[in-house]
């Protein structure tokens, strides 16, 4: 099946070795590195101290003034972003429709990687999705926005989740990549770990650490149609992506190489093509002796006997590892090396060629007849990535990404009021409410001991959800097929615990730092100890859009689905709070007196499968996904409106948490779904960030099974309509057939999903 | 119980009787196979240790009854090693644990099956759980050394050389079905293949292109080397989990399995004897001979060879706890020797990569 050709039509970089694609590539091919020692002062107490730094000059020099307000890491992110625009031919004032056929905002997105959060002035952790908000917003794209962050290999993550977003119909633009800088904390964390060369790195050949570095890159993605259509130059062809999880270890990854292998084989799959077409590799290549041995052995398994003669470079040699941004960072390399026709090479390399039968491209770049890369890399939590990238080919006929119903199967809620959906639906029948209190995880185990004990609270959390969720929908998948099973990992803001008691180590003594902790840092790391518990090696990611993430995960599990990648797929979301006990007050979604939602802890878990393998195995299925939608920047109705989610429903599951947003929700839903009963289940569990998104589908599922709903007790003056369009009672007064459940990130993404009972 | 390989075995083959089972202890010299092991690869002849299904319903529940490590969990990708205690505490066997998708594989230690399906078979007591001996139809042929991993890429598929520790593949080799496994008994590179009997010959063979084979008495030496558990030389009657040194093979933090509750009862209690290594005395002492420390006597000598890598003779002592400590002069039938750390030997495998 040939499907909608992707292509690439603009670029943006800004890094140790270039501030745009021009310089960038002119440095990669004359092997002039950027990796300089740093020079902040505070860096002074580490003994490496080489890095990939990005003078501010060159980031103010190319923003415009309204650009320089915002925080370093969206303004580096702006700086690249506006690049791949301009390049595109999409600047003038952000895109519309009018302008050379250009896609209008609601087609334009924006998917960026980025490993870290990011420190606002006060030094206070903001939401993730806030640099992408940043960029959407001053270049007026209201399409699809994920923040992806599946730590070093975020960045090409984001470029593969912009083509599904393309493939689906969702937009006719994506502007893809990844953005970090460098950060104090996240440089004493390697240190800590001794995975830091004390010189420029040598990937591949010395392999004795890495350096870190920062910057930027985005790549402008279009369907090959609509970009000709327009007049634009497709540079090169998105031609697959393919994504796999190591299962095996927080940080090291799994030294067969099988995981890394994996996702090629996938990438190249979904491209269509095998080992045998590809030209070039663009290695991960941080320079550490694990990840050097593993991508050794990754070539000699995708490649066998040919391993040798395809050549594989490390750029990071000349940038450092700019962490989220690396994965964009190298595609825009491979774009411009099948442009080019030319090999970057490994620089710094020192061993001789012939003390090794692969070929890392030593020190000098390589004129070459290239039509394929492909560009892989590897994270913290066992995540692999990689790209299959192309030159461009001319218009031909394909075929439509296949719709494939898929079904709920399985719920797994771990929240104060419960674990498990039994005990759950045994609290939403009683009135029970425990907002703000705590999961218990006693009773019972969820993971062998070895692991659980080495675990944090959060991931402890995802994986009784997970553990959880798979047992309600009752597979037994043998050791096989767990390998083609997809984990999508939701959360706002990971694990506060690990990255609590990580900065305080820092803050203690740098040199010191709590490397356990600094593991558990990276967000992705929960979704990680999820694979490896379970033994999911199918495709993974990691959503982090606040409120928003669960709807947005259930989306890539639903794209995994259609795209033939996984038949199943375990959705889970988990956020925790480390405020003090919940007040006495409990919150009133959509009351008139409640003042503000009441942080709570929670991981909530679902299984996703293809209606035909649910079928195939006898399975039961809480409900149909019919639908999904979501929309930025706007409120609630927008995303009502959308024609996935439109139509009647009798019961919607919202995202109110008893804040003052929850009066705009509620008009919308009375007003676009009349007739519907509206609830929440902030009330139940306190507002969980990603886990109550994943909960109101969770609570949605069961009212179409059960009849059964959150009574929203308490509820006496709502902020908007009349009492009568709330549910003020566990049980329904009449069957559900449709219910909505509604996420959002308030001043982001608002999601909605239907579902329909089965 | 003799080896299915025997008839491939060398004429000159020196076997013995272990526990249930009759096993080659040497193939051609001690010395050499020794050093096969540790310098190169050798082949094992695994034969001696049983095999144990258990399947059904309740299997696993059955399994995490009775085996003192936690395996609740254990999929069919993960193997790992776990003593098997009596409700007294007393080692009835250690085992290497295989996940399977339908219930647990066990691989008892040489010549110790017939005892632990005895044992098994004694504590079922459901008909959700079914015991079944698979020692008839399945054999396990053993990898080890440091360029084990080399053999590995030769004889089946590079990819499984560098599996993890403890991972465990279904995979096909010449079309049939085997249950492959990176174990290690020795320290060096090891890794086991569970295989049809009636195809045992023929892997037997193919190993030997790419290797030496080794018996008993060199595998056990290695193991001794570092410390490898041998339960049939070390565990004697009485001896607490503790006291010969496998707490590292029971997991107290489980909510109950048999014998957890002597075990507890001895780590509470604190104080008894302790295993320690040592070397020194130039013949080897026999078994029982008394430790004297200043003249008092500590203990006795559990388990003691001639180590070929050290080129003196390694025993093992369990003496009275706080003497078990490496660096002490004590002296075995009047003999002065030196308590030692383990690993004795550094096997060669710790420095050198798979590639």
């Amino acid at each position: 099946m040939a499907l909608r050709p992707v292509v690439v039509t603009g670029l943006g970089i800004i890094c140790a070795a270039g501030r745009d694609p021009a310089e960038f590539w002119r440095r990669l091919t004359a092997g002039q590195g950027g990796l300089t020692p740093i020079e902040d002062e505070a860096f002074a107490v580490f003994t490496a101290r080489y890095a990939g730094q990005v003078p501010d000059a060159w980031i103010d020099d190319r923003l415009p003034a309204e650009d320089r307000g915002v925080d370093r890491t969206a303004r580096l992110a702006l700086v690249a972003a506006r690049q791949a625009v301009e390049q595109a031919g999409l600047a003038a004032r952000g895109p519309g429709p009018g302008r050379a056929g250009g896609p209008g905002p609601g087609r334009f997105g924006i998917i960026l990687g980025k490993c870290q959060a990011t420190p606002d002035a006060e030094g206070r952790y903001q939401p993730m999705h806030r640099t992408a908000d940043a960029v959407a917003d001053r270049l007026g794209l209201r399409g699809p926005r994920i923040l992806v962050s599946t730590a070093c290999a975020a960045g090409g993550n984001a470029v593969g989740l912009a083509r599904d977003k393309i493939l689906t119909g969702e937009a006719d633009a994506v502007l893809a990549g990844g953005v970090d800088p460098l950060l104090f904390g996240t440089y004493a964390g390697f240190a800590g770990l001794q995975a830091l060369s004390t010189g420029p790195c040598r990937p591949y050949s010395s392999s004795d650490g890495l350096n870190l570095g920062e910057g930027a890159a985005f790549l402008l993605l279009e369907p090959l149609d609509l970009a000709l259509a327009r007049g634009a130059t497709p540079l090169a062809e998105v031609a697959g992506y393919g994504l796999s999880a190591d299962a095996y270890h927080a940080t090291a990854p799994d030294p067969t190489g099988r995981g890394g292998a994996s996702a090629v084989r996938r990438a190249l799959a979904d491209a269509g093509l095998t080992p045998a077409d590809v030209h070039y590799v663009s290695g991960h290549g941080t320079g550490t002796p694990a990840n050097d041995a593993m991508e050794a052995k990754v070539m000699r398994l995708v490649f066998g006997e040919r391993a040798g003669r395809v050549p594989t470079s490390g750029i990071k040699s000349f940038v450092g590892h700019t962490l989220g941004a690396a994965g964009a960072v190298e595609a825009v390399a491979s774009v411009l090396a099948l442009q080019h026709g030319v090999a970057p090479p490994t620089i710094g390399f020192e061993d001789e060629p012939a003390a090794t039968d692969l070929d890392f491209v030593p020190n000098e770049a390589r004129p070459m007849a290239i039509d394929t890369v492909v560009s892989n890399n590897y994270a913290f939590g066992g995540n692999n990535v990689s790209l299959v990238l192309t030159r461009p080919r001319g218009p031909r006929p394909y075929d439509g990404l296949p719709r494939r119903a898929a079904v709920i199967t399985g719920l797994g809620p771990v929240t104060g009021v419960g674990a498990g959906i039994t005990e759950v639906a045994e609290a939403v029948a009683a009135g029970r409410q425990e907002p703000g209190r705590p999961p218990s995880l006693d009773g019972r185990t969820y993971a062998p001991r070895s692991l659980w004990r080495h675990m944090n609270h959060l991931s402890r959390m995802a994986i009784a959800a997970s553990r959880l969720a798979w047992e309600d929908a009752g597979l037994k998948l043998p050791r096989k097929a767990l390998d083609d099973v997809g984990l999508v990992f939701a959360t706002a803001a990971g694990s506060a615990e690990s990255t609590g008691g990580f900065d305080e180590s820092i803050a203690l003594n740098p040199n010191k730092p709590a490397v356990l902790s600094f593991s558990n840092v990276v967000l992705n790391a929960t979704g990680g100890a999820v694979c490896q518990t379970l033994g999911l090696r199918g495709p993974t990611t990691t959503i982090c859009n606040g409120g928003a993430s669960a709807s947005i995960a259930l989306d890539c599990a639903l794209e995994m689905i259609r795209a033939g990648k996984a038949e199943v797929v375990l959705v889970v979301a988990a956020d925790e709070t480390t405020a003090p006990a919940p007040p006495p007050d409990p919150p009133v979604p959509y009351g008139e007196g409640s003042a503000a939602p009441v942080p709570g802890s929670a991981a909530v878990a679902f299984v996703v499968e293809s209606a035909e393998h649910c079928a195939g195995r006898g399975g039961r299925a809480y409900a149909r996904v019919a639908g999904t939608a979501h929309t930025t920047g706007a409120g609630t109705e927008a995303v009502l409106r959308e024609p996935p989610v439109a139509g009647p429903v009798e019961l919607v599951v919202g995202a109110g948490a008893g804040g003052p947003e929850d009066g705009q929700e509620a008009a919308a839903v009375l007003d676009c779904a009349p007739g519907a009963l509206l609830t929440a289940s902030a009330g139940l569990t306190g507002d969980c960030q990603a886990a109550t998104g994943a909960m109101n589908l969770v609570l949605a599922a069961l009212a179409l099974r059960e009849r059964l709903a959150p009574a929203l007790t308490g509820l006496i003056a709502p902020r908007a309509g009349t009492i009568g369009s709330y549910v003020t009672k566990p049980d329904l007064p009449a069957p559900v057939r449709r219910a909505l459940a509604l996420t959002a990130a308030h001043g982001s993404v608002r999601g909605a999903v239907l579902l329909e009972a089965v | 119980m003799a080896s299915v390989l025997a008839t491939e075995h060398p004429e000159d083959t020196a076997y013995g009787e272990v526990g249930d089972a009759t096993v080659p202890l040497r193939f051609s010299s001690l010395a050499e196979e020794y050093r096969v092991l540790r310098d190169r690869a050798a082949v094992l002849d695994l034969g001696g240790h049983g095999l144990i299904q258990i399947t059904g319903s309740g299997g696993v529940d059955f399994a995490q009854r009775v085996l003192a490590r936690d395996v609740e969990y254990l999929t069919s990708d993960r193997c790992m090693m776990s003593l098997v205690l009596d409700e007294s505490g007393q080692v009835v066997d250690q085992v290497l644990a295989f996940g399977r998708e339908d219930g647990l594989l066990l691989e008892s230690s040489c010549g110790a099956g017939a005892r632990l399906l005895e044992h098994l078979l004694a504590r079922v007591a459901d008909d959700d759980v079914q015991i079944t001996d698979r020692s008839g139809d399945l054999t396990v042929i053993g990898l080890e050394g440091p360029y084990a991993w080399g053999v590995v890429g030769r004889l089946i598929d590079a990819e499984l050389a560098s599996l993890p520790f403890e991972s465990v593949v279904d995979t096909t080799w010449d079309d049939v079905e085997i249950v492959f496994a990176r174990t290690g008994l020795t320290g060096e590179y090891g890794y086991q293949m569970i295989v049809p009997v009636e195809s045992a010959a023929a892997m037997w063979r193919r190993s030997l292109e790419h290797a030496q084979a080794a018996g008993l008495e060199a595998l056990e030496l290695a193991m001794l080397e570092v410390r490898q558990p041998i339960p049939r030389h070390e565990v004697t009657p009485g001896a607490s989990v503790i006291e010969i040194g496998a707490n590292w093979l029971v997991d107290i933090t489980k909510d109950a399995f048999v014998g957890k509750d002597a075990v507890v009862e001895a780590f509470e209690a604190g104080g008894g004897r302790r295993t320690v290594g040592f070397t020194g005395c130039p013949d080897v002492p026999a078994l029982g001979t008394r430790v004297q420390a200043a003249g008092q006597d500590i203990g006795e000598v559990v388990y003691a060879v001639r180590s070929v890598g050290l080129d003196a003779t390694l025993g093992l002592a369990r003496v009275t706890g706080e003497l078990a400590a490496a660096g002490l002069e004590l002296s075995v039938g009047g003999l002065p020797v030196t308590t030692l750390t383990s690993p004795y030997v550094v096997p060669k495998s710790w420095s050198i990569p798979i590639i």
